[in-house]
């Protein structure tokens, strides 16, 4: 009898000290299977989706599928490998990011940490990875303009806060500088700047850090990062992550900006999840959902009934300056409008290397100031009737041409000129009218 | 009442296990009831005792083992002259935030017309669009469809449409906003509102932040909404659809989840017969009619898209929008050999018109031609009759652009309204050399030639 009684205390202390070596969680499942970054866990059976999910002290996840008698989890952050028979915990909360206010000025992560020290910020609080989408009847007019200071931009393509301009072209044409101008363009502008970079390399993300506190830039700045060499999870999240933090500052009151660099790696990142999970692939292996996985993030931006707003850059790479392929244009139907670069204008140094011919801004004159409208849309008319003209007429012979002709052609030249701009190099509103005033002076003269 | 418990979960797919049998039916709406939300959910496969279902809304938060309970009624939607002037999301419920009280609500799934109900009636409606109206004009009871890949116009032609065609008429109109910028759809009620023509139209939307569920049912929603102002008010409908090509979308994500098999490019299985339910509602009977004009969205500028040839099948004409017409700066970017409808017949339009037509595309389609000549040779190795199409085609091409009203913030001037009569004038006009010494540069974004 007396063995007995000592055997039931000996399985009550087990199980209590158990209880206690397990973050005293009552729920603790075990790692049976693994696939790259997806685990599989048995005995977990009262976890909810999207749950926070412990797995051994050495990696940490969420829950992504719950069946019958297991459950998936994808690992976003590993400190060991781990192995079949690991457990894994359940932590009763949603997985969340988080996010400190003294971030503005640094280089954050989805997890929190500074990435300049490697540590985590004072003052946490927790961001929710996705907030509910903005109501449609929570949304006001796109109408005041966000000032780029780049030429091309402002008067022929403009940008409105709130709006969602793609920002899309080859491999080294300056996308990512154009974003960085008109980040730095927001100073004393009281726009908050998030740049989100997404699979970027450390060196690549540092450079821009370098650069942004060069231009006085950062103290209105947050850098979100998730690098090229983090779990493909992260890469997915970061980008809703950085949206989540942009609608708290909007909430609050604050214009924002967002820039996120770039989609087209995101949307591999989350093809490769797509795929290992096993769902079934659509065009170019890209699953079905790909265009909800981007549209649901941008539809984030817009001008929110308090007057804030938030505006997304967001940054496309194309190959062989290809923009029909489909993962650009699927975002190209999502944004507002889109600035596509040429890597043949760049090699000719026209730079920024704006293709205006293939470049559209769905609200146009709406966000511009009436003299900026006004001049804006002769501007254009113009210089996209010089272009095509040009084309067709290249083999002709200038001097046997009409005289409206080569008035036209030799206007052209000109506009095309005003158009060139170096980097950081920015132009307010009165600069960019007086570079055309002689288009005003002809017609009075 | 209970009717079970939740048994597995992921993104859009929640498989119930159903402790109570034989209750179920497909397209029954469920309920969840954690923390302090409710769920619901339709059933689309019953499989023994467990049905698949899909979420309305996200499932963050959800476990296994809730109880789920079921609704007494599906989807459902006002049916009646209270949904005028008001916006529904994709599940019947009010997004305007004012008081409603509900007259009569309607099932959103309903049977299609049987062939001897159906119309088939044919006035010409004129839009005022020069391009439109000459290459593919419309009439009552129409499909039209709006092809174009992503911003070359669509929604600034459906917007010029709603204008011309819905203010100069008095019936009433629904516009379904499918997959779309909530952005546009919400500056689509300020301005109907701003100009007092809210109170004729009816809006859905299940736009692109939605989950797929809510945009593959935006569509049904809206539909109902229409049928009842054409069987109960005997109106003529005008329905605006932008973009159908989202509801194959919605679908194919569905599909995907719940592991059925997919065809070409990912497109679900069942995609012929869903588009087919849809478009076959969208009819006339002796009660009224339904016009439509569906906007239909190019993936990747592919325009032998399963999806959009499944679609394009049911349209009586189409008006396509390229590429690279826009790339030249010419608006609405009309590429007018894939620009048709079932009324460019003689008997339907009149031998003038339809010989323009003709004459017009011969002209353009040599005028493509003499460009990769023009590439090698110049223009000046020409003969005086090529010279004659190049230069004529030039001007059609720029007068065929149009300033729109929608669009007057992109182009600074003001709309214009053409007739048709005109539009035959100006065209033979051009074609006749009467215009050969103007500078092809008046003809660009003007109304009719004065």
């Amino acid at each position: 009898m007396a063995d007995k009684s000592d055997e039931l205390t000996k399985i009550v202390n087990d199980k209590m000290s158990q209880i206690e070596n397990n973050n005293n969680r009552f729920g603790v499942g075990k790692i049976t299977n693994m696939k790259e970054f997806i685990v599989e866990v048995v005995g977990l059976d009262d976890v909810f989706f999207y749950e926070k999910i412990n797995l051994a002290n050495k990696a940490l996840g969420y829950v992504t599928k719950i069946e019958t008698n297991r459950v998936f989890v994808a690992i976003l952050h590993k400190d060991e490998e781990l192995t079949i028979g690991d457990l894994a915990y359940q932590t009763n909360e949603e997985y969340m990011g988080e996010f400190s206010e003294d971030a503005l000025g640094r280089m954050i992560n989805i997890f929190g940490i500074d990435q300049l020290i490697g540590k985590k910020f004072q003052n946490q609080e927790k961001v929710r990875i996705e907030e509910e989408p903005i109501p449609i009847m929570d949304r006001t007019a796109v109408k005041r303009p966000l000032q780029t200071g780049i030429t091309g931009i402002d008067l022929i393509y403009p940008i409105g806060r709130g709006q969602r301009q793609l920002i899309i072209g080859d491999k080294k044409t300056g996308k990512s500088q154009i974003c960085l101008d008109t980040i730095v363009n927001q100073r004393g502008k009281n726009v908050i700047c998030i740049y989100c970079a997404i699979g970027k390399t450390k060196k690549e993300v540092k450079e821009i850090y370098y650069d942004l506190l060069k231009k006085n830039a950062m103290s209105y700045t947050i850098i979100v990062t998730a690098f090229n060499d983090e779990m493909p999870p992260v890469l997915v999240l970061t980008p809703y992550y950085a949206l989540s933090v942009a609608e708290k500052y909007m909430k609050k009151g604050y214009d924002v900006l967002v820039v996120l660099d770039d989609l087209k790696r995101h949307a591999d990142a989350y093809r490769e999840i797509s795929l290992i999970s096993g769902k079934s692939p659509g065009r170019d292996a890209y699953p079905s959902d790909i265009f909800y996985l981007h549209s649901r993030l941008l539809e984030k931006g817009c001008q929110y009934k308090n007057g804030a707003s938030i505006t997304i850059l967001p940054v496309v790479e194309t190959k062989g300056g290809d923009i029909t392929d489909y993962i650009s244009t699927n975002i190209i139907s999502i944004t507002d409008g889109q600035i596509v670069l040429s890597s043949k204008n760049f090699q000719k140094g026209e730079k920024p290397a704006i293709d205006y011919g293939l470049s559209v801004s769905r609200l146009g004159g709406s966000v511009q100031t009436q003299d900026m409208k006004k001049l804006g849309a002769s501007v254009r008319r113009k210089l996209l009737s010089y272009l095509e003209t040009r084309e067709i007429y290249e083999l002709a012979n200038i001097d046997e041409m009409s005289k409206e002709l080569q008035e036209k052609i030799f206007e052209g030249k000109k506009i095309l000129d005003q158009l060139i701009q170096p980097k950081y190099s920015p132009c307010s509103e009165n600069e960019i009218i007086q570079k055309f005033a002689f288009l005003e002076d002809k017609k009075n003269g | 009442m209970e009717i079970g418990k939740v048994l597995a979960i992921s993104d859009i797919n929640v498989r119930v296990y159903l402790e109570v049998e034989n209750k179920v039916k497909i397209g029954d709406i469920l309920r969840i009831e954690y923390k302090d939300k409710q769920l619901r959910l339709e059933v689309v496969e019953i499989e023994n005792l467990v049905a698949t279902t899909i979420p309305f809304y996200s499932v963050i938060g959800l476990k296994k083992g809730l109880p789920v309970y079921l609704e007494d009624k599906g989807i459902e939607i006002e049916y009646s002259r209270q949904a005028l002037g008001r916006v529904f999301n994709s599940y019947g419920e009010l997004l305007d935030n004012q008081a409603f009280t509900t007259i009569r609500k309607r099932n959103v799934y309903h049977d299609n017309l049987s062939l001897s109900s159906i119309e088939v009636n044919s006035d010409i409606m004129w839009t005022g669009i020069k391009v439109i109206d000459f290459f593919s004009p419309i009439a009552k009871g129409f499909k039209m469809g709006l092809l174009g890949g992503a911003g070359v116009g669509k929604t600034v032609l459906i917007k010029e449409l709603i204008h011309n065609v819905y203010q100069s008429l008095s019936s009433n109109a629904v516009f379904v906003g499918i997959g779309e910028r909530s952005r546009e759809g919400k500056e689509l009620y300020d301005e109907m509102k701003q100009s007092h023509l809210l109170d004729k139209i009816s809006m859905v939307f299940g736009q692109m932040g939605e989950n797929p569920v809510a945009r593959s049912k935006t569509v049904y929603s809206g539909l109902t909404i229409a049928e009842y102002l054409r069987d109960e008010e005997h109106q003529d409908v005008l329905l605006f659809i932008d973009n159908i090509y989202r509801f194959v979308q919605a679908q194919s994500e569905i599909s995907t989840e719940l592991n059925r098999i997919p065809v070409e490019n990912g497109y679900p299985t069942t995609m012929i017969s869903d588009v087919s339910k849809v478009e076959e509602r969208i009819n006339s009977c002796e009660n009224g009619s339904i016009t439509s004009f569906q906007a239909i969205y190019i993936p990747a500028d592919d325009y032998t898209d399963e999806a959009v040839q499944t679609i394009i099948s049911h349209m009586d004409g189409q008006i396509t929008l390229d590429r690279k017409v826009a790339e030249n700066g010419l608006y609405p970017a009309v590429n007018v050999f894939r620009s048709t409808s079932k009324l460019i017949d003689p008997e339907k339009i009149g031998k003038r018109h339809y010989q323009l037509v003709e004459e017009v595309l011969r002209y353009l389609s040599r005028y493509q031609e003499l460009e990769e000549i023009i590439a090698v040779l110049g223009i000046d190795e020409l003969s005086n009759e090529d010279k004659n199409i190049f230069y004529r085609s030039r001007k059609l091409r720029n007068y065929f652009t149009q300033p729109m009203f929608v669009a007057e913030n992109y182009t600074n001037i003001p709309g214009k309204f053409v007739a048709i009569e005109d539009v035959l004038t100006d065209v033979e006009n051009i074609l006749q050399g009467t215009y050969d010494s103007i500078d092809e540069d008046k003809f660009l974004f003007i109304g009719k030639y004065e």
